[in-house]
């Protein structure tokens, strides 16, 4: 509990805080009109607001622009970075993690979020990004169709880039309810908890940039909703050369741990096919007594061909 | 020679009987279990914060002490009040609700509360089997190490399933029972169903005065057999209704009822009455004491408890616990499973059991105070709630007043599957409503009921206690009496791996005796092993010593085989 309680006041602050940078937005004469709105509704939050009567007939509208909104937004900061990573290391020691995540969380009225950002800062292990990719991911339970026994998958179960590649991850939700694209293992230093995280209810997209360590590595990405990566929502995203495979990826690695599978007695339309009921009994009784005699028969067979091997043993015992 | 053998073989029998008679004499001793090889934990969670017990104000909203010790997060109480969209970011963020969890918005009739009520669920499981590794995900005990396979309706969070990266025990968002829903008569609420889960669901509003069928959202009794398909993974469908009257009522999954419901799929909705500035407490996760309680009910009684009973079975639950593939979990939950055929074994309160429910779900009362328990049975056999200590009175069946002049008083409360009771308690000392200050439990008297698979102490039992036997970090004080309840929070207890009164007296009297005297197991497996080695050893010199004759045997064997077919004549 108390780990909950310490995230909990670390997402706090950095949320006041992003509050508070979109807050000051509209003051930008560069913004969109769906900056606008945004950076209005967070502040909404921080005050006490009369009416959200939008909320209650409209589910999804508020922007399918907001990540690419983001991006621009976040590139107008990088100035700030800077000054944001050298509190982290100020305030490392105290403890207190209220500044340093400024940019790393957001989070939009409806829940849509984006964590563990990283658009400029360099991995040790590069010198300079290696190319810049945009990978689409769709997220959706028609996606699981064509992995029998799962429930819910991404379009695809693993994506490739280079080492050192700055990657711009466009994650599309289809379903109605909420998904996520989460990756574990990233370098601690720079991404918090080693995650990025995207995370939205659909149908609606979100997109987030992460710069990639620049050795060969392979990430798990995965939804954490209960049950979702168990049933399917699973990939990984392959580095370089890669690095042990992820166990368990609909479609690319097996299970460590499986079902055990039995035929089932399902009807079938050749029960059907001898017509009526009659004909059926007829035949599985036959069926049934010529299994039955067929044995014996053998048995019989077998019997009479043993019977001058019994017969020579006693004699010979005589005879000796 | 042969006189030295004889003597040797004597002795050699004395001694035996000697030991033999002397292990006869004395029976095993007695084993007593030391508390050190016990998976112990703490009676109270020391990881939740006691600022949480106190009365406080967050966000303008007024919430009262809860002294137990794992009182509700006062931020979800606040979220709660007010609405996901109208608390600060700070609160919000100190829930792990999504930000469109709960929205109110529109006071429609001016009476200075909110009259359109937004509440958005998903479907969550619990203990559920994972292809990855042996144990189970997200983790929920409701009783030390017992973790049955569960679902539940959960709030709409945000983040994480578990508790972190490292964790597999849930978001404490993610519990048994689904959430407690509060709404007001004439409220416009709807309940959005998210169905996150791998399965068809859907929600059924019994006792909720709903439409059948809404012009928008079409058919919404929640019957795949009557109003509506079922709704599948990953669909979102709303149900909408604006209730006419008050009462406490149920909410459940109808999908496959017979297992769904026992699954978890199952929650209280109380319909408060209509009053002016009635900022009711929406959600009342993990039900139990009720720390915003409405205008009326604050009106009638001092305090005010949702108090929810449940049963699970093991063979049930199991079942997602031993596949993963959702095609076989749905064979052997509709097809192979044979209700007819089931005991319950797990009892719950709020959904836990003795001795969790001594955390979360104790009644703590001061004397001459009215508190109003309002309890729900949503298990499939009748349950029998006793009072020790104390008479209550009926006041609403199936959210509906008893004619207040027939009200009548009890100390067993039974309750049919499906049914609520409300309960007026009065902590007067008068001999009948109660007997006075105490540690008084209260329990399902159907003797199962008091058993967590059969073994006792467990179940959905929990206490009415008085704060002069409410002991530190909110359990109550026992021990002046001699009592320890510190083994009842090992595994091992519930294992049935603990002799239960090991303790009662300075020797154990009643504790487990150690194996048959002589030889245990293992020095006998030995000893036989070295038996069959002396016989093995005293085959071979047999044929060793008389190989010459075994050798004319067998030529004289192989001659008679080989000699020619005719010979017998």
């Amino acid at each position: 509990m108390a780990k909950t309680i310490t995230i909990t006041f670390i997402l706090a602050g950095l949320l006041a805080f992003s509050a508070h940078a979109m807050a000051q937005q509209p003051a930008k004469p560069s913004e969109h009109d769906h900056q606008d709105h945004s950076g209005h509704d967070m502040s909404q939050h921080n005050t006490a607001p009369t009416d959200h009567s939008h909320d209650h007939d409209a589910m999804d509208h508020s922007g399918h622009n907001m990540a690419p909104d983001h991006t621009i937004d976040h590139g107008d900061h990088s100035d700030h970075s800077g000054h944001a990573m050298s509190t982290q290391s100020a305030e490392h020691c105290d403890g207190h993690h209220h500044h340093h995540m400024d940019h790393d969380h957001i989070m939009d009225h409806e829940g849509t979020m984006i964590m563990g950002q990283n658009l400029d800062k360099l991995p040790s292990s590069c010198k300079s990004i290696s190319e810049e990719v945009e990978i689409t991911v769709r997220a959706g339970r028609k996606y699981s169709a064509k992995f029998p026994g799962t429930a819910f998958a991404f379009d695809q179960q693993q994506w490739h880039v280079k080492p050192c590649a700055k990657v711009t991850w466009h994650f599309i939700n289809e379903d109605n309810i909420r998904h996520q694209f989460m990756m574990h293992g990233l370098p601690k230093y720079l991404y918090k908890y080693g995650m990025f995280h995207l995370e939205v209810t659909g149908p609606k997209t979100v997109s987030g940039t992460i710069i990639v360590p620049g050795s060969d590595d392979t990430f798990l990405v995965h939804c954490d909703i209960s049950h979702h990566m168990e049933k399917g929502m699973k990939a990984q995203l392959v580095v370089g050369k890669g690095a042990e495979n992820i166990p368990s990826i609909p479609g690319v690695t097996p299970y460590n741990i499986n079902d055990t599978y039995e035929a089932e007695n399902l009807p079938k339309i050749s029960d059907k096919a001898e017509q009526s009921a009659m004909v059926r009994q007829i035949t599985a009784f036959t069926n049934n007594n010529f299994q039955n005699y067929g044995m014996m028969l053998i048995g019989l067979l077998i019997g009479l061909l043993c019977i001058p091997l019994f017969k020579k043993i006693p004699f010979r015992k005589k005879s000796g | 020679m042969p006189i030295h053998n004889f003597i040797a073989l004597l002795t050699f029998f004395l001694l035996t009987s000697a030991t033999i008679a002397q292990t006869s004499l004395k029976l095993p001793e007695t084993i007593k279990v030391d508390p050190a090889a016990l998976t112990a934990e703490p009676m109270c969670d020391p990881k939740i914060s006691p600022a949480w017990r106190e009365a406080q104000e967050i966000d303008g909203v007024k919430i009262d002490a809860s002294p137990g010790c794992s009182p509700d997060n006062p931020a979800w109480i606040a979220a709660a009040v007010k609405g996901t969209n109208n608390i600060s970011m700070d609160t919000l963020m100190k829930t792990g609700l999504s930000p469109d969890a709960i929205i109110k918005t529109d006071d429609l009739d001016g009476d200075g509360d909110p009259d359109r009520i937004i509440i958005k669920l998903e479907i969550m499981e619990l203990n559920g089997k994972s292809p990855d590794f042996p144990g189970l995900v997200p983790t929920f005990d409701i009783a030390p190490g017992i973790q049955p396979g569960a679902w539940v309706f959960a709030p709409k969070t945000s983040g994480m399933s578990t508790e972190n990266f490292e964790s597999v025990r849930a978001n404490p968002l993610l519990r048994l029972p689904s959430p407690v829903i509060r709404v007001e008569v004439g409220d416009i609420v709807q309940i959005v169903l998210e169905n996150t889960h791998y399965f068809p669901h859907s929600i059924h509003l019994h006792g909720v005065d709903h439409p059948f069928s809404h012009g928008e959202h079409g058919g919404q009794d929640g019957v795949p057999q009557t109003s509506e398909m079922e709704l599948m993974p990953g669909e979102r469908r709303i149900y909408q209704f604006q209730a006419r009257q008050p009462g406490t009522m149920f909410y459940h999954c109808h999908v496959q009822t017979h297992t769904h419901l026992a699954m978890g799929l199952a929650g209280m909705i109380v319909i408060e009455e209509n009053k002016p500035n009635n900022w009711l407490q929406t959600l009342n996760i993990g039900a139990g004491h009720v720390r915003h309680p409405s205008v009326a009910v604050r009106e009638q009684f001092d305090q005010e408890y949702d108090l929810h009973y449940h049963a699970m079975d093991k063979e049930l639950s199991g079942i997602i616990q031993k596949h993963n593939d959702p095609r076989l979990i749905a064979r052997d939950m509709n097809q192979r499973y044979d209700i007819t055929d089931s005991t319950e074994d797990y009892f719950t309160l709020n959904g836990l059991s003795f001795p969790y429910t001594l955390r979360e779900s104790l009644i703590i009362v001061e004397p001459d105070q009215k508190i109003k328990l309002r309890l729900l049975n949503s298990g499939g056999e009748l349950i029998a709630v006793h009072t020790h200590g104390h008479h209550a009175t009926i006041t609403h069946y199936d959210g509906v007043e008893h004619n207040p002049v027939a009200q009548i008083m009890r100390d067993v409360f039974d309750m049919a599957p499906a049914q609520r009771l409300d309960l007026k308690l009065e902590t007067v000392n008068d001999g009948k409503h109660s007997y006075g200050e105490g540690d008084w439990l209260f329990h399902d008297h159907r003797e199962k009921g008091i058993t967590t698979n059969g073994m006792a102490e467990g179940g959905s039992m929990s206490s009415i206690v008085y704060t002069s036997y409410l002991g530190e970090h909110g359990m109550p004080k026992v021990s002046h009496f001699g009592i320890d309840l510190n083994k009842y929070f090992t595994k091992e207890y519930f294992e049935r791996r603990l002799p239960v009164w090991q303790d009662l007296d300075a020797w154990s009297s009643l504790g487990s005796p150690a194996g048959q005297a002589g030889f245990d197991t293992t020095t006998q497996t030995s000893l036989l092993n070295a038996l069959y080695g002396l016989l093995a050893g005293l085959l071979i010199y047999l044929i060793f010593a008389k190989r010459e004759q075994i050798k004319q045997c067998a030529v004289a064997a192989v001659s008679r085989l080989k000699s020619p077919k005719g010979s017998n004549q």
